[in-house]
Parts: structure tokens; sequence; C-alpha cells
């Protein structure tokens, strides 16, 4: 490492000759490209601006129309629920969020807050050893996974759920009984596939293994934070809040909240997608271009 | 400093990245070799999906045969007929070996087989080049001039017929040869997401016989299309090319390479070809021992399909 230390630094001294100036040039010219790329990824996380929120749609019987400014009257919610973003943008800095939930509730109650991503099909590999090596020789795919699954509360959950609520508000085992599997197994074969689903979404923390907290305020204000992993599919989430009074359900307010990759990151993702032959060219037409240079550069050296 | 790949769809370190751009660079101005074979287990082994690693390792190719092409065509030493009849095979080969790339992922056995082609083909070129280094090494110690062998020897393969005569090779053999050649080159460039130069220049030197001074430059020449091909059949098909990944392997590639062939000017040849030999079998083990290994997790997830 040493030596390549020194002869980096030789490289670089004036002793290399009459080329150095072209050669300043050419590594000017990278410089920039990086520079520009760098420069997109600062851009694309400026553009994330909170836009205007949509109103909550209301699962419960509470409207939310009004202004909360007088929680006694009767034609006041009882639930009111915002984030501290409107939406999760994959930015080229992205490494995973935080996303703040906060709201205000009319005492006495429980808050539980759900939080699911969007559903589709996963297929869960299993590997086994096979004349000494591992290779997956089991697969089993499960329709309606959520891709993600973030349950936050109040008090103990299993105590809330206990009590009734067991019908809305699943805990994220109850909501993995109900996918359904694309190919029939023996019961106990579909379970273990299931247990290994699991198992990969709490490695990615998609499925935080740990229950949220939900901090209560003063009786009413109520606050959780909703963690989300780097590796975080696109979609739109569903954000799902619960007043419980005596385990029952007394308000609901949901809201939509989309995860989805901005500027830079998006227009290279979609283009892959949807124009494949003309991200392949660009791609190679961009290796041929850097190849050249760099080529260029090093034989001034 | 974390970059999001778009790709890949995760976030990585930049100077990781970089990294292992710059010891690929280095590979490649050392021993004359693309450096693939290391970089794509590398970033397997860093947590890149084996698709994407293979597919975005391919367009890094490119650049890396396009600037040491630059200076094999001006010396002259490309054999253009030679390069093209391997180029057809070559073209043949990355076509079906991404079509069977695609249904290895479709079938959820691709990480499988990358892993132990890696492994077939690293161990087995690693230990021909170690004997090889050695015997040439005690060989030379004893006897400094050495024996002078024959131009090239005959084979049963010089009988096959379609023969052709390529002047600046000095050969006259088989097109089926180099189509054969190419097309074995092309399936690994495309499962592999290597050059394939550590195979093709040895096999262009012993199996064709030949000479030594158009075998790099000729092979860069197969290489770049085969490699652009594979890039291009990925994107299409697979939509596995990261072009931030491989933006910053070329960079990094950029910056290896003029150190590695620094390297290579003050090394003599035969310790040169022994490190290579002893480098190429430590990725070999280091991957036969992850296929051998008591996974983490028994259990892993194919590609997320969402239904309409």
């Amino acid at each position: 490492m040493r030596r390549a230390g020194t002869t980096l630094l030789k490289l670089l001294s004036p002793a290399s000759g009459g080329g150095r100036k072209r050669v300043l040039r050419a590594a000017g010219a990278i410089a920039a490209l990086l520079l520009s790329l760098v420069a997109t990824a600062a851009a694309a996380q400026r553009v994330e601006r909170p836009g205007p929120l949509p109103g909550p749609s209301l699962g419960g019987p509470a409207d939310s129309s009004v202004p909360p400014s007088v929680p006694s009257a009767p034609t006041v919610p009882e639930l009111i629920v915002d984030l501290s973003q409107a939406r999760v943008s994959i930015t080229s800095a992205f490494q995973g969020e935080s996303l703040l939930l906060f709201g205000m509730f009319d005492p006495p109650g429980e808050i539980v807050v759900v939080v699911q991503g969007p559903p589709a099909r996963e297929t869960v590999m299993r590997k086994e050893r096979f004349l000494g090596l591992w290779l997956n020789t089991g697969r089993q795919s499960f329709d309606d996974v959520p891709a993600y699954y973030f349950i936050a509360a109040s008090a103990p959950l299993q105590r809330l759920l206990a009590r009734g609520a067991g019908g809305e508000i699943l805990s994220l085992e109850d909501r993995l009984s109900s996918i359904r599997p694309v190919r029939w197994r023996s019961s106990e074969e579909l379970a273990k596939f299931r247990g290994g689903l699991v198992e990969v979404k709490r490695r990615e923390d998609l499925y935080p293994a740990a229950f949220g907290q939900v901090t209560v305020q003063a009786n009413r204000l109520f606050r959780a934070e909703l963690p989300f992993p780097s590796r975080l599919p696109e979609g739109v989430y569903d954000v799902r809040a619960y007043l419980l009074r005596e385990g029952k359900i007394v308000a609901a307010v949901s809201r939509p909240l989309p995860v989805g990759k901005v500027g830079f990151n998006a227009q290279l993702a979609g283009w892959s997608r949807q124009e494949g032959a003309l991200y392949g060219l660009g791609a190679i037409v961009m290796a041929l271009a850097l190849g050249w240079l760099g080529g260029a550069v090093v034989r001034r050296l | 400093m974390e970059i999001y790949l778009p790709i890949a769809e995760q976030s990585m370190n930049v100077f990781v990245l970089f990294a292992l751009g710059a010891a690929a660079g280095l590979l490649a101005g050392m021993f004359g070799v693309g450096g693939g074979f290391l970089a794509t287990p590398m970033l397997i082994f860093v947590g890149i999906p084996p698709t994407v690693a293979v597919a975005s390792q391919a367009n890094q190719v490119i650049a890396n045969s396009i600037s040491s092409l630059q200076v094999q065509w001006r010396r002259g030493n490309v054999d253009l007929r030679m390069g093209l009849v391997l180029l057809l095979g070559g073209m043949l080969g990355s076509s079906a070996g991404v079509s069977l790339f695609t249904w290895l992922k479709r079938i959820g056995q691709i990480d499988f087989v990358i892993a132990v082609m890696y492994v077939l083909m690293l161990s087995s070129i690693g230990l021909l080049m170690l004997f090889e280094s050695l015997r040439t090494y005690f060989r030379r110690r004893r006897d400094p001039t050495g024996p002078r062998g024959k131009l090239h020897t005959h084979y049963l393969v010089h009988r096959l017929p379609w023969k052709m005569r390529f002047y600046k090779s000095k050969l006259y053999i088989s097109a089926f040869l180099p189509i054969g050649l190419g097309f074995v080159i092309g399936i690994l460039s495309a499962i592999l997401g290597v050059g394939g130069g550590f195979v093709l220049v040895p096999a262009m030197i012993y199996l064709l016989g030949m000479p030594t001074s158009v075998v790099i430059g000729t092979s860069n020449f197969q290489i770049l299309f085969v490699a652009a091909n594979v890039t291009f059949l990925q994107a299409v098909t697979n939509g596995t090319v990261d072009v931030v990944l491989a933006l910053l392997l070329i960079l990094g590639g950029v910056v290896g390479a003029p150190i590695g062939s620094r390297i290579a000017a003050k090394l003599p040849g035969v310790v040169l070809r022994g490190l290579m030999a002893v480098l190429v079998l430590g990725v070999a083990m280091q991957l036969l021992f992850e296929l051998l290994r008591t996974p983490v997790s028994a259990y892993s997830l194919g590609v997320r399909e969402v239904l309409p």
C-alpha cells in the first residue's frame, strides 16, 4: 500500500513532464463529472419539500375538517393525526429515515398506530445442504404480503388487543396468517416458510421486531417515531391511527404515505424500467467515454 | 459518505465502491486482465445483489477494455481478423449467456450458479498459473536461457474443417476454434460479469497458438464488444445495470490502473504471475468457504412482484 502511495505521489509530482497540463485538464473533466453527480444528488435532496398535505380520510366517526380549536365541542374530531413529512423521498443520500407521527385525541383512551407497506407477491426460498454445498432447494410464494409492517401503541399491545380490538388491529403474526400461499403445501411447511419470510424481513428492518412506543403528553397529545430502513420498497404506504377506549375502537384516522425515489434516482430507475434499450446504450456510452478519457490520462503520465 | 444506488435499491459507502474499482484497476494495470473476477465477488460480498453486481460490472469492463485497447490499437497489436471471428462466437455466447442468466434468475438458482462457476474457474486457473510460475521460476534458476520450444504444436483440433488464414497471428487454423472460444468467453462474461481476459489470454496463447504480442490487444478488442453486448442485453431483459455503481467502479479503475502498471514495471514477470495466482486462489477459497459454511439464515427472498 505504501508503495502504491509513493507511486501516486510520483505521478502527481511536476517531474512527470510536459503532458502534465493536459493531464490536469482531463483529470479536471473527470472531477467535474463526479461533482455533477454529487450536485444532482444534493439537488434531488432539496426537491423533497413537503407539498400540500392530503386531508386525512376518515376511518372512524370523527370529522377532521373542523379545526381542533374547541376540543370540548361535540362536532370536534376525537382523533387528529399528522406526519412530519408528507412522503418518504428516496434521494441519492437516502439511508433510511425516521418520520414523526403526531396528533391529538380526546381523553380518555389509548392510541395504536399501524403502518403497512403496499402488498405484493413475495417468494421465499430455502437453502439446504446438497453434497456439502448450500443451495436453494425449496421455494414458496405468498400473495398479499405487506412490504413493511410496524405497530406502535401507547400501552402494551397485547393488553389492548386482548380486549377486543383484534378484528381491526392486527399484530404482525395475525396479519401474516392471512397472506395467501400461491401453491399449497402441508401447513407445517407453510408455517416454516412464513417464519422464513418474517426472519428475512426482520433482518432488513422491514418488520421491526420491537413494538413502537406512542408517547402521550398532557393526556391528549401523542407522538410516535416511524422507522424506515434504507432498503425500503416503493409504493403507497398506509398509516393508520386508532383511538381505543375500553378495548373498543372509537375513532380511526388513515392517511396514505407515498414512498418513492425522487430526482436523479427516480429518473434513472424509470429509464431502466421503461427504456431498457436506451438506458443500456447510455450506460455503454458513459463507460466508453470515461474509459477513453481515463486511458488518455494514464498514457500522459 | 453513503450513496443510494437506484437499481440495486440500497445505500452503499461511496469509498468502498471506489476502492473496489481501484483494486480492479490496479489488477488491470498490473496483470493486463480486467479485474472483474475480483470486483464482482467483492461486490456480492459487500451486499450488492449478485444480479446487479454482474450486470454493472460488465458495464465497467467496457471502460477498462477501451482504455487498454487505445494503446494496443495504436501499436498495431490487434489482429482484426481474429478479433472479428472471436467476436462472432462472443456475441452468440453472450446473448445465450444472458438468456441463461434470466432463466436461472427465474428459477432462483442464479446466486448459486455464479458462486459455483467462480469457484471452478478461479481455482483451476489459479492452480494452473501457480504451477506454471513455480516451474518457470525454478527452471530459470537452474538454466537461465531455457530450452526453446516449437513455434506451436499441432493437436487434433488443427484438423477441423473451415480453415482460415490469420496473417497477423501467423496462423492457419479452423475458424471453429476461435468461434468456440469466443462463445465460451461470451457465456462467462454474461453470467459472471467478467471480461474473461484471464481465460481468453491463456487460451489464445496455448490453445490457438497466437503470438504473445497480439494477444492482449486482440482479446481487448473482443472483450469490449462482448461486454457492451452483455450490458445492453442485461439492461433490456433484466434491468439490472446500475449506472451509478458502474460510474464509481470506473472512476476507481481510472485511478487504480496507472498505479498497477507502475508496480508491474518494477516486478519480474514470474513474481507477478505468482502473485496473481495466489490472489485468484484466495478469492476462489473465500467463495468456496461461503458455499460450504452454514448460512446465517436458510431463507432468502426472491424478486418482489407487485401484481396489478
